[in-house]
């Protein structure tokens, strides 16, 4: 990998609106600044872009079945699928054996990063965009088949892993306490919360109307609504600004948890998504994917949910400390993609052929 | 005027659980409950951003036996666990009635 071009490239990204913005949210906190973004601007916003990114993806996707029917689609469909199956393992593996904690820890961080984030898609997305490499139109497919798997699985490993470790050390003492009532039951509720979560409900959902709008409505007639979703990237790039200035202003706040957490969960947040990011071009590359879709691809693959995964994992794993896998997420992981991550994703595209 | 005495069980726990809690406390035998959103800051570090979830306040008016089933069912389930605290209250109400649902 060429270096220069690299330190480039991340000059290139950092002096862009999306990461200042996020970077002066996180000094405006450090410094006691008082910009405060209204959480129901924050929650309009975050409806907005998610909404805007399932309907240009359905449009964008029915476009393409349309030229090509489905045989570009399927293959980085399928490694996607295989890939928001293995990152939750080898995100546990590590953590458990490398990281030494506890099966509930290690699971709990696990269900955050084997699952994506649509922020991290979206700001990747207009990287590749201004890079004059736009990504291939289904990216927004695959971030919503990514979403869910990731979660599942980690959060059904802790579940059956904490289980067996409680009946062990039941059996040791001797003491028959009822541990774990109903643990299946919950599995199944938690999961049902991420499916039909907000972020799945808006994005798919969008997807479908935005896929069947496209097949059948006239050109003319869907213009005005591809008009307001996609507005020439417009609003929908400023009002990443304004999300990315909450994001910066949150993360800042969970700045001084880093020292809680440890060097080795921040060495954790930047190094197991690189790995995720490389696995994630390579394949994007093997299925077909262009090099901005393989950008986007290896952000989306490497990057963490701070949304769906939260609640899914307090429900279902009571035991694990959220301070780890918050912060790792969203003070650690998230930050360092959008700064460093997306144009080192970028060369790692370029790295393994992709054009 | 004539005023009933019964009791005033305040739960403050993390937004996730409100679902939960809400429909036992209804199971336990109260009449009905009332919510709010709550911020604030303690032992297990703050909730107040919309990424963290924050945390809801939830009220029930009820008769002293329902007010300790809920409290049990609390204290095991969540305090270990969760950010949460419970109390009670002495408090007078009109309509005493309307607090009283046959379990």
């Amino acid at each position: 990998m060429d270096f220069t071009k690299i330190l480039h490239s991340l000059g290139e990204n950092l002096l862009t609106p999306i990461p200042m913005c996020f970077a002066h949210g996180i000094f405006c906190k450090v410094i006691h600044g008082g910009i405060k973004i209204p959480k129901e601007l924050y929650y309009t916003i975050a409806i907005f872009l998610l909404m805007s990114i399932g309907f240009i993806g359905g449009h964008e996707l029915a476009k393409e079945v349309k030229e090509h029917g489905i045989a570009t689609v399927w293959q980085p469909a399928l490694v996607t699928l295989f890939l928001g199956c293995v990152t939750p393992v080898s995100a546990f593996l590590v953590l458990r054996y490398i990281g030494r904690m506890s099966v509930a820890d290690s699971a709990g961080i696990a269900a955050h990063y084997g699952s994506t984030s649509a922020v991290t898609y979206a700001v990747a997305d207009a990287f590749v965009a201004q890079l004059n490499h736009p990504a291939n139109s289904y990216l927004p497919t695959l971030v919503t088949i990514l979403e869910c798997p990731g979660i599942a699985i980690a959060l059904a490993l802790g579940a059956v892993l904490s289980k067996t470790e409680h009946a062990a050390s039941n059996g040791e003492n001797g003491a028959g306490l009822e541990a774990e009532p109903k643990q299946e039951g919950k599995l199944w509720e938690a999961l049902y919360e991420v499916i039909t979560g907000q972020s799945i409900m808006l994005m798919a959902g969008l997807l479908v109307i935005g896929f069947v709008a496209t097949n059948f409505m006239s050109e003319k007639g869907f213009a005005p609504f591809h008009d307001f979703f996609y507005s020439k990237g417009m609003i929908f790039r400023g009002a990443l600004c304004i999300f990315l200035l909450e994001m910066g202003l949150v993360a800042g706040e969970r700045l001084k948890d880093l020292l809680k957490v440890g060097p080795f969960l921040i060495a954790f947040g930047i190094l197991l998504p690189l790995v995720h990011g490389f696995f994630g071009a390579w394949l994007g590359h093997m299925a077909g994917l262009n090099i901005g879709g393989c950008t986007v691809f290896a952000a989306i693959v490497s990057s963490a949910s701070y949304i769906a995964a939260p609640p899914a994992v307090r429900l279902t794993l009571p035991d694990a400390n959220p301070t780890y896998s918050i912060t790792a997420a969203l003070a650690i992981t998230f930050p360092f993609n959008i700064a460093f991550g997306i144009p080192i994703y970028y060369q790692m595209a370029q790295m393994v052929g992709a054009t | 005027m004539q005023l009933h005495p019964l009791k005033l069980v305040t739960i403050v726990t993390e937004q996730i659980l409100k679902d939960q809690i809400t429909k036992k406390i209804i199971e336990l035998g109260a009449a009905g409950v009332t919510w709010q959103e709550a911020q604030g800051t303690g032992s297990r570090g703050a909730r107040r951003d919309a990424v963290g979830g924050g945390n809801v306040q939830i009220e029930v008016i009820c008769p002293q036996a329902v007010a300790e089933a809920i409290l049990t069912y609390v204290s095991h389930h969540y305090f270990e666990n969760y950010a949460c605290l419970a109390w009670v209250t002495d408090v007078s109400v009109v309509r005493g009635a309307r607090y009283d649902r046959p379990a």
